[in-house]
């Protein structure tokens, strides 16, 4: 089967490059289209999306490659992305971190067998002043501790 | 006239639905249009220059002179690309901005725009911002459904139109050439410069890139006037600026200070002492790419792009990371230079050679212990790594670096090898 | 006269050049030499590998001197102790994770990291920790081979694809010191151009398929020479050890080819080395007899005399030099007084050309051929014996077969049906073993060079042509045409 927009994500594309004076100036915003859609950036979302914007698939790899929000896997429904940068990490983000391993029983970029849960860190959120702060998908949660990372993790279903 | 409010940027923070058109216009917003529109372009540049307005991104670019390097001969459009890619650790003052006050932003947008003659503006936001990017989106929605935005705004026979851009994961985006290349669908790698921006920015064509922060404080000095703006800050550093504070203080948060603002008062004062009654040992006043400060320099430094300059360091993005005695400097300094190897783009060979390096000698170091001409080699690897690379990432992990070595040695001499126990002490 | 309207100081030195010119491009017009990885002249400057770092009088910070365009009264220092340092300190950030297998290293011997070592580092490594491990063994296809830990990142590579190629088929992956070269996953090279990514890396990631591990640069000598493949001209240099041809590399002529050629040029050398018609033979009964170059000469004199002359036809060549094509239509018109002027040429199935360097002709010189009035061969015309130079295109050797008409002679280089049906066969030797000219497609008259002399028995055309002349004004024996059937090949 051919990878191919919904309707609705194919609107959304024809608004966003009336917006550019130039195709490939829609590069990111139809990657997150693509991302939002097929929930990750596969080989073959590349070359559509190289396609749609007359762009090489090689620069689509490099610009996917570049950028750290584009999964080229999918990733757990939930994916749990913790800051690891000096603010969170002066409160407490390391232990953080090690109490969702142990909790998961998965290590950094791994998924849960289950497919639910995705662990990774990431560089400074912006979130410093409410540190330690997590990601999750692309919902912040912050001024963590462990017992509030249970209760987040029991909320989702 | 100026009114009796002490703050200039975040006077809508925290009030219900500060996001709100609504709420927006009850409280004053969209006033300095109709002055706006009553202006010349160039008298607009000119307020702003007479501001002293600096630009709050971290370098500290006078804005309206930043404004007047466009020239308006070229034939070809002007942009205006508002920086909210804020990524340096430390900094989330843009984030409140977008998330409270958004109007405030777009304000500021059509003030630029009508400055510097740009019909179209891009907001480039972090891929990691959700809320900040709901916020603007809709507020962008909003101004364009009341034709504030569009053609024609405020029937002022003006045209704007502006487009949110999200950004995807990538620190330098943020340094203003490597943004432009991220809106065109490319890697976001620095351009050399020569030519500027200015001159040849975005799709080739004249742009200003503007941080979201500057931008949020010219409805102000449009309303008000640049005299106005001049009460608050200092006679080099007027104005106020947006503080993010972070790290081990009871109360974290952004302030907005006038520049000129006491170190001490901000940490003791404003955000209730350094956590847990400890003893101060060290602060990073402008975001982490900045030479960090001991507790010594915060007893008389002032928040203000002088007095940072005389002690060392710079205001850079206001973030203000502080630290306490417990915090191995060595162990902090590890998590910036994995910062800045993970965000080094990889064009500049010293860049993306040397920051790996940097972080594998810390981690060595760390975990078992280094040597003097281990100290040797990070200074050297330092120099070499600053001020010889297309944009400053190099140079943000060289600073702190080489200013981490010098103000805190005995965290390092700690960990020579033979001294593993102590070098166990880590953090907290 | 080329307008000259900056004057600038460089270590010293003044030097006039244009508007725009960088001051690397400056230096080189100084006679001084800026280190640098990442710039190539054919290229777009990018400013990344900081090798060429420079200082200018009064800047607070040292520049990108490939990148920084020169200003009036601009006073640069390219030698200072900073400079060096600074040389030394981007010789050792590149080597860091460099994987320093120069023994196995096609490269070795050309490689600028050697070459620059020497220069500016030659110091112990300071480097103690785990270099990045990377892909050392890629096949980009195209007989380009990629070695991911030995790439500087210079991006030479991908903009020879974008600039000279025209297709983006290459980038840089991921960033910071995990930065690496490669194509879209699972997707080989496909342009006709790719071959120069080679030439053009600075060090030992690209190399060539066809020639690694074939001999150790330092051994081969080069001969400047102009590439057969088509009718562009692309001026190539030869590379070889004793009597053999092991690869061509382009060679700048802005005229013609600038710093490149295509693949199709960069292969096409093999027939120098295999296939070699070495000795002169004659056909007798069918069978292939070796004899010796007067025996061949006396046996096509005697061909020849079994009629008139002016009966036999002339096939030239546009694969063969204005010399020897001359020679021939000198022969024919003088000697034999023949009106049966042909050519034949090279011919392939679906011939690529573009609008670059690739034409549809693949034969150097047609344009000397019909300058000397030859005639295609499909308009043969009753002839007793065709005189035949290198070879015959299948549709020519269908016609001569169809006519019925027997090749008395060839002069030709490499075996070929047109030779196996000849009564008598003269080795040449190839373009690589002659000096001579080619025509190409715009008229343009370049030289080639004999990279070494003629392989075993061959000798230029224009000798044993001279040798049949003398031949056929004696009374040597003649023999009858009928006396050498078609041979069996046909």
């Amino acid at each position: 089967m051919t990878m191919e927009f919904s309707p609705e994500n194919k609107k959304k594309l024809a608004e966003i490059l009336s917006r550019y004076p130039t195709k490939q100036a829609a590069l990111l915003p139809t990657l997150w289209l693509a991302q939002g859609e097929f929930g990750f950036i596969s080989q073959e979302t590349m070359e559509y999306v190289a396609g749609l914007l007359d762009i090489s698939p090689a620069h689509v790899y490099g610009v996917v490659t570049f950028y750290t929000m584009f999964h080229r896997k999918p990733p757990g429904k939930y994916n749990l992305q913790v800051c690891r940068t000096l603010s969170c990490a002066l409160r407490g983000s390391e232990s953080l971190l090690d109490h969702l391993k142990k909790k998961l029983g998965i290590g950094e970029n791994e998924t849960t067998p289950d497919g639910k849960f995705s662990l990774c860190t990431v560089e400074c959120l912006a979130s410093c002043g409410t540190a330690p702060a997590m990601m999750v998908n692309q919902k912040y949660f912050e001024n963590l501790d462990a017992s509030k990372v249970d209760e987040i993790l029991n909320g989702l279903k | 006239m100026v009114p009796s409010m002490s703050l200039i940027l975040t006077n809508r923070v925290g009030q219900p639905e500060s996001y709100t058109l609504q709420v927006f216009e009850k409280t004053g917003g969209y006033q300095s249009v109709k002055k706006l529109f009553s202006l010349q372009p160039n008298q607009v540049i000119d307020e702003v220059k007479n501001s002293g307005l600096r630009g709050r991104g971290g370098a500290g670019f006078s804005a309206g002179l930043k404004w007047s390097f466009v020239p308006q001969d070229t034939g070809k459009p002007v942009y205006l690309c508002v920086n909210a890619d804020e990524s340096e650790p430390g900094t989330f003052k843009d984030r409140l901005l977008l998330e409270d006050d958004p109007h405030q932003l777009i304000e500021g947008i059509i003030i630029a725009c009508y400055a510097i003659r740009s019909h179209t503006a891009y907001i480039y936001i972090r891929g990691e911002f959700d809320l900040p990017c709901q916020r603007i989106r809709s507020a962008v929605a909003e101004a364009y459904a009341k034709g504030y935005l569009g053609k024609n705004i405020f029937k002022s026979g003006y045209d704007l139109d502006v487009t949110i851009h999200r950004g995807a994961g990538a620190y330098i985006c943020g340094e203003e050439t490597a943004l432009l290349e991220s809106l065109e669908g490319k890697k976001g790698q620095p351009r050399i410069k020569p030519p500027f921006p200015a001159v040849v920015g975005l799709f080739g064509s004249p742009t200003v890139i503007n941080n979201v922060e500057t931008l949020s404080a010219l409805p102000f000095i449009i309303n008000h006037g640049a005299a106005a703006y001049r009460r608050f800050g200092t006679e080099k550093s007027p104005g106020t600026k947006l503080f993010s504070v972070s790290g081990h203080v009871n109360k974290p948060g952004v302030l907005e200070k006038p520049l000129g603002y006491p170190l001490k008062d901000l940490i003791e004062k404003d955000c209730g002492g350094v956590l847990g009654g400890k003893r101060l040992k060290a602060v990073v006043p402008g975001g982490s790419s900045v030479p960090v400060l001991n507790a010594q320099d915060v007893e008389t430094v002032k928040l203000d792009y002088e007095s940072l300059m005389q002690h060392g360091s710079m205001l850079g993005s206001g973030g203000v990371i502080v630290l306490h005695e417990g915090v191995d400097m060595l162990w902090a300094l590890r998590n910036l230079s994995r910062f800045y190897a993970h965000e080094s783009c990889g064009q500049c060979t010293p860049c993306r050679e040397g920051s790996g390096w940097v972080d594998k000698i810390l981690v060595r170091f760390l975990r078992e212990g280094g040597t003097s001409a281990d100290i040797e080699l990070l200074k050297d690897i330092s120099n070499n790594m600053m001020g010889k690379t297309i944009c400053v990432l190099a140079d943000a992990l060289a600073m702190p670096v080489l200013s981490y070595l010098k103000k805190f040695p005995e965290d390092f001499a700690a960990h020579f090898r033979g001294k593993t126990a102590q070098a166990q002490m880590h953090v907290l | 006269m080329i307008m000259t309207d900056i004057t600038l100081t460089i270590d010293g030195k003044q030097v006039a050049v244009p508007k725009g010119t960088s001051i690397l491009q400056a230096a080189i017009t100084a006679g001084i030499t800026i280190p640098h990885y990442c710039w190539h002249p054919g290229l777009k400057a990018v400013g990344n590998c900081r090798m060429c770092l420079v200082q200018v009088e009064k800047w607070p910070k040292p520049v990108a001197s490939c990148v920084q365009p020169v200003s009036e009264g601009m006073v640069v220092k390219t030698s200072t102790d900073e400079i060096t340092k600074i040389r030394k300190s981007v010789m050792e950030f590149l080597l860091i994770n460099h994987p320093l297998d120069c023994p196995t290293c096609d490269q070795a011997g050309e490689c600028r990291l050697q070459d620059y070592y020497m220069n500016y580092d030659e110091v112990p490594s300071r480097f103690a920790e785990e270099k990045v491990s990377k892909n050392k063994m890629i096949d980009l296809g195209a007989n380009v081979m990629l070695d991911q830990e030995r790439c500087i990142a210079c991006t030479r590579c991908i903009r020879v694809c974008q600039e000279v190629a025209g297709v983006d088929e290459l980038t840089l992956a991921n960033r910071g010191d995990h930065t690496m070269i490669t194509t879209f996953p699972g997707k080989k090279l496909s342009n006709p151009y790719a071959g120069n990514t080679i030439d053009v890396c600075p060090v030992g990631a690209l190399t060539n398929k066809d020639f690694r591990f074939k001999k150790r640069v330092w051994f081969l000598e080069r001969t400047p020479s102009v590439c057969p493949g088509c009718s562009r001209g692309c001026n190539i240099e030869i590379h070889h050890e004793e009597l053999k041809v092991y690869r061509l590399l382009p060679r700048y002529n802005p005229e013609v080819n600038n710093y490149w050629i295509c693949d199709e040029g960069r292969y096409g050398y093999k027939f120098i080395n295999e296939d070699r018609i070495l000795r002169p033979r004659i056909l007798e009964k069918n069978i292939s007899h070796l004899v010796s170059s007067d025996e061949a000469v006396d046996r096509l004199a005697g061909l020849m005399k079994g009629g008139a002359l002016d009966e036999i036809g002339v096939v030239a060549n546009a694969q063969e030099t204005n010399e020897t094509l001359q020679a021939l239509a000198d022969f024919a018109k003088t000697v034999l007084k023949t009106r049966h002027l042909y050519f034949s040429r090279r011919e392939v199935e679906n011939p690529v050309s573009d609008n670059f360097l690739m034409t549809a002709d693949k034969n150097p010189n047609q344009a000397f051929v019909d300058k000397l009035g030859f005639r295609p061969l499909s308009t043969l015309k009753e002839v007793r014996g065709l005189l035949v130079l290198n070879s015959l295109s299948p549709a020519d050797m269908k016609k001569v077969i169809e006519k019925k008409v027997p090749i008395l002679g060839i002069w030709a280089s490499n075996e070929n049906p047109a030779a196996h049906s000849s009564a008598v066969v003269f080795p040449i030797p190839t373009y690589a073993e002659q000096e001579g000219h080619f025509t190409n497609v715009r008229g343009l008259t370049q030289k080639i060079t004999a990279a070494y002399p003629p392989r075993g028995e061959a000798r230029l055309v224009s000798e044993t042509l001279e040798e049949l002349t003398e031949r056929l004004q004696t009374n040597a024996r003649s023999y009858t045409q009928n006396s050498y059937p078609l041979s069996p090949h046909l």
